[in-house]
C-alpha cells in the first residue's frame, strides 16, 4: 500500500526546500541585522512563496505538519505513507 | 604574513624516529566569515536552487573543501 507520487511532487518538493533554506539563512542574518529593509522585503516574499509552496505539496502528499499547522484531507491522513525517508 | 589567504600552512614536530616517510608541512582551511568581520548590508546572492547546493545563501560566505593534495579537482571544477 505505497502511495504513488507523481513526478510534479519532486519538483515541488525542492522548491520548497530552496525556498526555506532561504528563509533560514535571511532569518540568521536578520538576526544581526535588524534594520535591513529590503531583506525583511525579501523574507517575507519568500515566505508567501513557503506557504503557497506548502499548499501545492500538501495537496499531493498530505499534511506536511501536526497541531493544526496542515489541514487535514479525509479521511484522516496524517498516518498514511509513504513517510519522509520513504519519498 | 599569509593572513589573509583561505588556506593556511604549519610545520609539524618531525621526530627522528617517525616510521613513515614525514609530512613536512601540513595545512587547513580558514572560511572566508572570519575575515569579513561584521556582514556588509546587500550582498550578492545566489539563487535559492544554488543556495541549496552551496550550503548559503551568499558567493561571498561559500567556501567549498578542496583536499590540498589534489590541486586538478579544483582546476576542473573551474572549467
Amino acid at each position: 500500500m505505497h502511495k504513488q507520487l507523481p513526478k510534479e511532487f519532486y519538483v515541488l518538493m525542492q522548491e520548497l526546500q530552496a525556498v526555506d533554506f532561504v528563509l533560514l539563512e535571511l532569518t540568521l542574518y536578520l538576526d544581526t541585522h535588524p534594520n535591513d529593509q529590503e531583506a525583511i522585503q525579501q523574507f517575507n516574499h519568500f515566505v508567501q512563496a513557503s506557504k503557497q509552496l506548502k499548499q501545492q505539496v500538501e495537496q499531493i502528499y498530505g499534511p506536511l505538519q501536526q497541531y493544526g499547522n496542515s489541514f487535514s484531507g479525509y479521511p484522516w491522513n496524517w498516518s498514511e505513507g509513504p513517510w519522509p525517508w520513504q519519498i | 604574513m599569509q593572513n589573509y589567504t583561505p588556506r593556511k600552512c604549519y610545520t609539524p614536530y618531525v621526530s627522528p624516529f617517525d616510521p613513515c616517510p614525514p609530512q613536512k608541512v601540513k595545512s587547513y582551511e580558514t572560511p572566508p566569515h572570519l575575515y569579513m568581520g561584521y556582514q556588509p548590508y546587500g550582498l550578492p546572492q545566489f539563487s535559492p536552487q544554488e543556495a541549496l547546493c552551496a550550503g548559503t545563501l551568499w558567493p561571498a560566505l561559500y567556501n567549498p573543501y578542496y583536499s590540498p593534495y589534489k590541486p586538478h579537482q579544483r582546476q576542473e571544477e573551474a572549467e
